[in-house]
């Protein structure tokens, strides 16, 4: 239609210069004017194209380089320092503030350069003007050892000590000796993981238990000699626990002690040197001296540490794991309550209320709803559910950990109810599209067959809406996992011990705090302590952020477009 | 359902009953259809009718700032023996109340039975004048023989068992002599610290005003105090009426009789330069808010007002009157403070007043409890009142009141009106809603917030506006719909991006780059728009047939590519630019000619985040208009000879207008209530400039960062529902005017 249209429109012009003016001024001047806002307003669009391909391509290009190792360069000053490290970027004609030394006109190339070694230096980025740099070399035994604390180290290994004793010195043999030493570490590593996860965890979950049980048994009114047999059994688990524990902590020790035996002296690239536990390293490279193939594979174990390990040294290294596992399950939880109401109320809407101008208005405020700021739902959900509903319940149920609040607090279930609400309008809009589109003779057929409003609705409609319902809940749910504002304020934390969801009864623990992809990158980027080493790894999360809205919402457009074709083609 | 009834069904009478069944519906399936229909529609209704109650629980958390205060008299007590009754104290719980009469006695009474618990032994023979020091725990008064003595009061609590005992600190007092020849004195002042260093004033019977200040030396070994006594003595202009020492004890207030208020700085006992400022009719009561720093004052004519010093242009300090309230029915006789907030009670004649300074509010009035009104004294928690005078009992009777004032700050002119701040020098907007210490007092101007968020909004609006709207245009009316296929969700994938990614991206990726090349920005503007001009004009001089061979709006592809080119060279091109027109650095260039500071993280910044954030649902609902504007009108346009871009611009522009104006409403409702973007990619500076470099509040951040900190039910709790009650109404008007304007329009384009 376009098309000829257009082709139409430049006859139809070509007439008009030769018959006159026919819109006042001349025609070759409006046609010329025509064209060039025709081509601005098309910028504009290119415009917005572009700001969407930017926008992608950065997160792209920042959160995938975050995982690939570079190479190690080692910069000799002109003041005799050395540097080693990551160049991260160089930046051209830096602008720097005129300096008495440097004049007014300080245009200068700048190196940005990662040098870990925080517990050395302090710092672990510096920027060098590359005018001072006189030589850069890429020494091959260099090493880049990711540690439990502290970030990273490079340098160059030293020795292997055990005690008071060298068990290797010199890079080459101490290289030789690290990897199976350290396998071993590892191990050990996981096992005091297990035992403080798993065991002691156990434990100091069980002594809090009886402590509140005991406290519990306080507020009960109770005759005195059941009190006290009650009482007695209660101390007597407790003190059977605390011995638990107190082996579990000995073995622990033991273990610890093992752990940190063997420790490995590095040497930075100004000669300092550092010692360390061998079983705080948990990873150690030589990116000089490694191939693409080796790079791809530690690229690989990135991506995968980052999806499935808890963060470290307050977020800002390690794994996400905790904040997708969060995210996934609120939207869950959001989903269970989200979908019956939204249907419920949308089936109300469409199929059974008598439509009229009450109808018309319940629509359009339900409809505007969904344009109400989201932070107007986080304030309803932190007075309405976590003051009124949790407090009221902490009184009735939890009155023995009081004053420290058990659902009176953010947690979980409220973040999702609060979510639940602000995404039900997306849900009831989408549902009663859905509802709408089913071609009334369809229904109709139904109905002449005998069957009642109810069946017609159970058996032929709902099911010939669930693309619409489905196209619904799915949007719902992007919009939910992208959400934070509401969630700041409803049970998000930066650190959560414990997931919602573990292996001790009840096994979902709706009261708990959770962690939140966007609150992640919220809090690491902006409230972090070193905002300048974890922007990568925000980058890095964001991204994953991106593609899994993206991907919900992509499938919801393409499930919608399949609909809307399939009923176009029915509908006669 | 078939098989068993088939078998029966061999009988003429079973057939028939077969036949009659089959007509009508089960019962079971009527039950069925009618039990549904009643639970969709219940819970249909009933889930409406929950999200619409969103706004109701926001109201109900609203609504306790409109209520008035309440004052309620609880008991009156006599305290047999007490003659005139001129201080009253109170512990925290208002268990025990304390009195001192004139003949010098204390007395503590239990309220709950008004059992007398404590009398001392008399003091001093004759007092002449009582006084309980602002913000103190401690009774004052003037001897008839020229000393003046402070008796700390203090009441300790103890618990036996799960009862609360009250019992009264019996500290001996601290004289301090004023007049060396022991006549006795008129108007006095006094002020003790914790720690026992105390100051008194007082008129001396020749007129002079003297002053005695008793310090303490801690010494550090021995942790043995030693006393110090230091005095002075200066004239004074006029006949001094009321006296009121600061707590700090470093000011000292006086009124006179001719009207005057009499300002000294003290250091020690020495009084400082003497400032004057009049009041008019003679000064009758006065006393110090909370703080310490507004003075409340009341005159024989019955005029109320409080006062403060206020920096003057010649930068010296002079008391001002800022606060005025309703004249009273009688010369206001005695002034209490609260402990809490701004608040104080007035009493004049048998009249009596409660009063908020900061607001400028009278919250209740009323007939004084007692006559003869003697002494007065705010509870500590702010939530009761004690009075002395002649009641019921006779003489000697205090009346206890129970006032419930929880939230006296909030009016609508402190939320939305100019408000004079203790320590500013005029009336201001201001956000600040805690301080460092608990004397600051919380200032809820909401017009900073709301007037960020238009900030934040006009600016985002400015770039999503003529991007959203000519971008939808161009591809509605000029584009091939082999591209609008491949457009629609690239734009939806723009509006599902989360907001907290485009805020991360705008603090920390855009805001540093932007501080170093403003000037590219403003290249952007010119060099941008040629761009598109050039290639526009570059691509039509290509040959015909080429082209041809291309859908209508490929062009766009090429603008795409050379937009890009141009942003580049517009960051070249950054430095020279700089150089050129702004003399080598923008910030410092700006901060020159404008006097304008720059902010890292600014307005531009939030405009282009969120301004991303609003243009696909500016484009997505605009393209919806443009698309269905019916094709007879375009049609019949062009075949009377316009051209493509007549026919847009007089046709289909005017004629899905409602359209365009509900799309950019919706967007503006959307830029309203943004919080994620806003939070991180401006400094959250409540601070009200239209400065594009520099950052603001607005209210959905401002949400965000207090309500976690804001006390349940409190004041700020309140405030901080009444700005998101504003947002909610804000956006549910526009959006529904939005959407009645649509409903309008899609009719329209049905009839046409």
């Amino acid at each position: 239609m376009s098309v000829a249209s257009h082709s139409l429109s430049g006859a139809l012009a070509g007439r008009a210069s030769r018959t006159g003016t026919l819109f006042g001024r001349s025609p070759g001047r409006t046609e010329a004017m025509g064209k060039a806002l025709t081509w601005l307003c098309g910028g504009a669009l290119a415009f917005n194209l572009l700001l969407v391909i930017a926008i992608l391509t950065l997160l792209a290009v920042n959160g995938l380089s975050y995982f690939w190792q570079r190479d190690l360069v080692e910069l000799d000053l002109k003041d005799g320092r050395k540097v080693l490290g990551e160049i991260w970027e160089v930046e051209q004609a830096a602008k720097v503030k005129a300096t008495a030394t440097q004049g007014p006109e300080a245009a200068i190339d700048r190196i940005r350069m990662k040098i870990g070694n925080r517990d050395v230096s302090g710092l672990d980025f510096v920027w060098l003007d590359a005018k001072d740099v006189a030589a850069r070399s890429r020494p091959a035994g260099v090493v880049m050892l990711e540690r439990l604390e502290w970030g990273n180290f490079y340098g160059t290994m030293a020795e292997l000590r055990r005690g008071g004793r060298v068990l290797a010195s010199g890079p080459e043999a101490v290289w030789k000796a690290f990897g199976p030493l350290h396998e071993q570490k590892l191990r050990e590593l996981a096992k005091i993981h297990d035992l403080e996860k798993g065991g002691i965890g156990d434990v100091n979950y069980e002594i809090e238990r009886l402590r509140l049980a005991e406290k519990k048994l306080d507020l009960q009114k109770l005759p005195a000699a059941e009190r006290s047999r009650r009482k007695a059994v209660l101390d007597a688990g407790l003190a059977e626990r605390q011995a638990a524990y107190d082996k579990l902590a000995s073995r622990l020790t033991a273990l610890r002690e093992r752990f940190s035996a063997e420790t490995l002296v590095m040497r930075t690239a100004d000669g300092q040197t550092k010692e360390m536990a061998v079983g705080t390293v948990l990873q150690a490279l030589r990116p000089n001296a490694m191939g693409t193939l080796s790079k791809l594979r530690v690229y690989v174990g990135r991506v995968g540490e980052l999806v499935s390990q808890d963060p470290r040294e307050s977020n800002t290294e390690g794994g996400i794991f905790p904040a997708i596992f969060g995210t996934v399950m609120m939207v869950f939880l959001m989903s269970f309550a989200v979908a019956p109401l939204g249907v419920l109320a949308a089936l109300y809407l469409r199929e059974y209320a008598r439509q009229g101008f009450l109808v018309r208005l319940v629509r359009i405020a339900v409809n505007n709803l969904a344009g109400v700021p989201s932070i107007v739902f986080g304030m309803f959900g932190l007075g309405f559910f976590v003051y009124l509903l949790g407090g009221s319940i902490d009184r009735l149920f939890f009155p023995e950990s009081l004053p420290a609040p058990t659902f009176g607090t953010g947690g979980i279930l409220w973040a999702a109810l609060t979510l639940a609400l602000l995404t039900v309008p997306v849900v009831i809009v989408a549902a009663e599209e859905g509802l709408a589109a089913v071609p009334r003779i369809v229904r109709e057929g139904s109905l002449a067959l005998g069957a009642t409003k109810f069946e017609t609705i159970r058996r032929v409609v709902v099911p010939a809406a669930a693309p619409g319902i489905l196209t619904g809940m799915i949007l719902a749910m992007a919009r939910a996992a992208g959400e934070v504002a509401p969630l700041m304020i409803v049970g998000m934390v930066k650190l959560a011990p414990a997931l919602p969801l573990d292996g001790k009864p009840p096994f979902l623990h709706l009261e708990r705090k959770f962690m939140h992809l966007g609150f992640h990158i919220y809090d690491v980027g902006f409230q972090s302590p070193n905002v300048e080493a974890t922007t990568p790894l925000v980058f890095a999360t964001a991204l994953l952020l991106i593609v899994v809205v993206t991907l919900m919402n992509l499938v919801a457009i393409s499930l919608r477009n399949h609909l809307r074709r399939k009923y176009a083609g029915s509908a006669v | 359902m078939a098989n068993p009834e088939e078998r029966v069904a061999d009988s003429p009478e079973a057939r028939l009953r077969l036949r009659n069944r089959s007509r009508e519906t089960p019962r079971r399936r009527l039950v069925a259809d009618r039990a549904a229909r009643w639970v969709v529609s219940a819970g249909g209704i009933a889930i409406i009718a929950s999200i619409l109650g969103i706004l109701i629980f926001i109201l109900i958390e609203v609504a306790p700032m409109t209520f008035p205060a309440k004052v309620t008299l609880v008991r009156q007590v006599a305290v047999p023996g007490a003659s005139r009754i001129g201080a009253l104290l109170a512990d925290e719980h208002r268990t025990h109340v304390a009195s001192l009469d004139a003949g010098g006695v204390v007395r503590v009474v239990r309220l709950d039975d008004g059992k007398e618990v404590y009398s001392s032994p008399a003091l001093a023979p004759v007092l002449a004048g009582m006084t309980v020091p602002a913000q103190s725990r401690a009774f004052a008064a003037a001897t008839g023989d020229g000393r003046v003595l402070i008796k700390k009061m203090e009441f300790s609590v103890t618990f036996q068992g799960s009862d609360r005992v009250v019992t009264p600190d019996v500290t001996p007092p601290v004289f301090l002599e004023l007049d060396p020849q022991h006549r006795p004195l008129s108007a006095f002042a006094a002020q003790i610290d914790d720690e026992g260093a105390a100051t008194a004033a007082a008129v001396l019977a020749d007129g002079k005003l003297a002053v005695v200040r008793r310090a303490l030396e801690k010494n550090e070994m021995t942790g043995e105090s030693s006393e110090s006594l230091s005095r002075a003595e200066i004239a004074v202009p006029g006949q001094v009426t009321a006296m009121v020492l600061d707590p700090q004890q470093r000011n000292l207030y006086a009124g006179t009789a001719g009207g005057d208020l009499l300002w000294w700085p003290l250091e020690g006992a020495q009084p400082g330069e003497l400032k004057v400022a009049n009041a008019g009719a003679p000064v009758t009561a006065l006393n110090l808010l909370l703080g310490g720093k507004s003075l409340a004052v009341g005159q024989d004519n019955g005029a109320l007002s409080v006062w403060f010093a206020v920096r003057q242009p010649d930068d010296t300090q002079r008391l001002e009157r800022v606060h005025e309230f309703p004249r009273q029915p009688a010369a206001v006789r005695v002034i209490a403070p609260s402990q809490r907030d701004k608040s104080f009670l007035a009493a004049s004649g048998n009249h009596l007043g409660l009063f908020f300074s900061t607001a400028d509010r009278t919250l209740w009035t009323g007939p004084a409890p007692v006559a003869n009104l003697t002494a007065m004294f705010y509870s500590p928690k702010a939530d009761g009142a004690f009075m002395a005078g002649t009641g019921q009992a006779g003489a000697g009777t205090i009346a206890e009141l129970a006032i419930a004032n929880p939230h006296p700050e909030v009016t609508l002119k402190s939320l939305f009106g100019k408000v004079w701040y203790e320590g500013y020098n005029e009336p201001q907007y201001v956000w600040q809603s805690s301080g460092a210490s608990n004397d600051l007092e919380p200032k809820l101007s909401l017009v900073p917030l709301m007037a960020g968020t238009l900030k934040g909004t006009f600016y985002s609006l400015l770039l999503a506006i003529p991007l959203g709207v000519f971008g939808a245009m161009y591809t509605s009316q000029f584009m091939h719909p082999a591209y609008k296929r491949y457009l629609k969700p690239v734009i939806e994938i723009m509006a599902s991006l989360p907001s907290v990614v485009l805020g991360f991206l705008a603090g920390l990726w855009l805001a540093p780059r932007i501080e170093r090349a403003v000037p590219a920005l403003i290249l952007a503007l010119i060099v941008l728009p040629l761009t598109v001009l050039l290639t526009g004009y570059l691509w039509n001089a290509l040959p015909r047939a080429f082209r041809g061979r291309f859908p209508v709006g490929t062009e766009v592809l090429l603008f795409v590519v050379t937009l890009a080119g141009g942003i580049w060279l517009c960051v070249a091109l950054s430095r020279g630019f700089e150089k050129l027109a702004f003399a080598g650095d923008f910030q410092s260039w700006l901060l020159r000619s404008t006097g304008l500071g720059f902010d890292q993280r600014n307005a531009v910044v939030v405009g282009l985040a969120m301004g991303f954030a609003v243009i696909p649902i500016i484009f997505a609902i605009a393209e919806d208009a443009f698309s269905n504007v019916p094709r007879n009108l375009v049609a019949g346009s062009l075949a009377l000879g316009a051209n493509r871009w007549q026919t847009v611009t007089k046709v289909v522009f005017p004629t899905a207008s409602p359209g365009i104006f509900s799309a950019i409403m919706i967007g503006f409702g959307r830029a309203v209530g943004e919080t994620m973007i806003v939070l991180m990619a401006t400094g959250n500076t409540p601070i009200m400039s239209w400065n594009p470099f520099n950052g603001f509040r607005t209210l959905s951040a401002n949400i965000a960062v207090e309500i976690p900190e804001a006390p349940q039910g409190g004041t700020l709790y309140r405030t901080l529902f009444l700005a998101g009650l504003l947002l909610f109404v804000i956006t549910f008007i526009i959006n529904t005017v939005a959407e009645l304007v649509r409903q309008r329009l899609r009719e329209r384009y049905s009839q046409l």
